[in-house]
């Protein structure tokens, strides 16, 4: 860690701090995709209540800031509140979930429509359920359509994890200024955050181009 | 039945070979015995828009029906109704021995034996021809792989393009999809098969080629419900010609009766304003 100068003596902090954030992208990104998915399904396929429901859900939380809803969260689970847990990270991996999973239904449930639905009259002709007709005929299809703007929607939350430091979690930014602090105004815990930020969002990017050529198919 | 007599003819290796195929005379089962398909007094409405209006129309086993009619007539619509693509809002249709309104008719059970093909092909993209062929025995009629596969690459010999099995759709020509839609629909071994104006989105120089696949399934006795526009066709092959107007059936007749002497003062205008040329 010789390579950070000023910063030898909180490696340890950085390291503990890069980690957190790889943590907070992982956790969130899972759970947003399991919302998103579900909420989008029930948004296509559900009936006018819960489609409304979904609807009022995306709005909602598309539509206020995530610092907002991040320190809501994080006051609501307080021990003065519903006393479930003073810990930043849960609240931090509630908000961002939620709130990346509002981004996800709209992206999952564009590639569900922008299939053709006589790709499904196709398939229930040849006598496959509707769920088979989906399954093997209108997912495979809807996903190529979603991988990129998936992809964007991760690095989005890469990035969107800084904002968790703002309810105590010990991330990347956090640690930046703990460090630039104890030191007394040296910027290269900054540089060292940047370029670590870098190394999460750079190969991500990388990934999903690839990911996407993969499963490209001429339509 | 019609499918095993369709597997007994030689498989068509090139253009030429294939049309050969429809000149082999087979009687067609007894029509008389009782109807694939038997509509009587159907109305289907969308909206403000009488789409059928109390249409009746039997298609016997065996037979080959061409509906011909403007768009607009409800060809297409009575086409889709016979597999609940669309449902009769009054009326009854029985394929097969099976009432559609029947509320404990399993849908996809009745869909198994009528095979589809569409205008506009509605191949999977995301998989390769023999997969397209492959999914609905495999899923539907639980076949395992090797016999789906034997049974796709039949179908993909019979239509003409044996080669073509792990292509994707989109690098066939519109003439190869359709053959492959239409080998796509015969994998599940369908009684009934209903094209929907299958030639209509081809260019000219590849209509034939799936015509000529329809004429030999039609000359080895599938029933065939056919909405087209291939006067040719329907003249050559067609046991019966049905024309549609305004949601209605005007005439019916063999194709002789039809196009040289039709009753009908709709029929004699709509066969002038296509038969012009």
């Amino acid at each position: 860690m010789g390579l950070f100068g000023g910063l030898d003596a909180n490696s340890q902090l950085f390291i503990q701090g890069y980690f957190t954030t790889i943590t907070l992208t992982v956790a969130a990104l899972g759970s947003a995709l399991v919302i998103g998915t579900v909420a989008a399904s029930a948004r296509v396929w559900g009936g006018p209540v819960v489609q409304s429901f979904v609807r009022g859900y995306v709005e909602f939380f598309r539509n206020t800031p995530l610092l907002v809803q991040l320190l809501f969260y994080a006051v609501l689970l307080a021990p003065a509140n519903l006393n479930i847990t003073r810990d930043p990270m849960v609240a931090a991996i509630i908000g961002l979930s939620i709130y990346t999973g509002a981004y996800v239904t709209e992206v999952v449930r564009s590639g569900i429509i922008s299939v053709d639905p006589r790709q499904i009259e196709a398939a229930r002709s040849l006598g496959l359920s509707q769920l088979e007709a989906l399954r093997f005929v209108v997912l495979p299809q809807a996903i190529r359509t979603v991988i990129p703007p998936l992809g964007n929607l991760s690095i989005a939350l890469v990035k969107n994890t800084a904002i968790a430091g703002g309810i105590a979690a010990t991330d990347l930014l956090k640690v930046a200024g703990i460090i630039e602090s104890r030191t007394g105004g040296d910027f290269t815990p900054y540089i060292a955050i940047l370029v670590a930020y870098w190394t999460l969002t750079l190969p991500l990017a990388w990934a999903v181009s690839r990911l996407e050529r993969r499963l490209a198919f001429a339509r | 039945m019609g499918f095993r007599a369709l597997l007994a003819f030689p498989a068509p290796m090139n253009q030429d070979a294939r049309t050969d195929i429809g000149s082999a005379g087979v009687s067609r089962p007894d029509t008389a015995v009782r109807p694939m398909i038997e509509a009587r007094g159907v109305d289907k409405r969308f909206g403000s828009f009488q789409a059928l209006r109390r249409v009746s129309l039997e298609v016997g086993r065996g037979e080959v029906v061409v509906v011909i009619g403007p768009s607009g007539s409800g060809k297409s619509t009575l086409l889709r109704c016979v597999n609940r693509l669309e449902t009769a809002d009054s009326g009854e249709i029985v394929v097969d021995g099976r009432k559609l309104s029947d509320p404990r008719l399993d849908v996809n059970e009745l869909r198994r034996e009528i095979g589809v093909v569409f205008q506009s092909f509605n191949l999977f993209p995301h998989m390769t021809v023999l997969q397209n062929l492959m999914l609905a025995p495999m899923r539907v009629r639980k076949l395992d792989r090797a016999a789906a596969e034997a049974r796709a690459r039949k179908l993909l010999d019979k239509v003409g393009i044996p080669e073509k099995s792990d292509a994707r759709p989109t690098q066939l020509s519109g003439g190869q999809q359709q053959r492959v839609a239409i080998a796509r629909a015969l994998c599940m071994e369908p009684k009934i098969m209903l094209f929907d104006e299958p030639t209509s989105a081809l260019d000219p120089e590849m209509i034939k080629e799936v015509l000529d696949v329809m004429m030999a399934l039609a000359h080895d006795g599938m029933t065939m419900m056919v909405v087209s526009h291939e006067m040719g066709f329907a003249r050559e092959v067609a046991d019966r010609v049905v024309f549609m107007d305004q949601g209605e059936i005007v005439e019916v007749g063999t194709p002789a009766e039809f196009f040289q002497d039709p009753e009908q003062e709709r029929t004699k205008r709509f066969l002038n304003t296509i038969l012009r040329h």
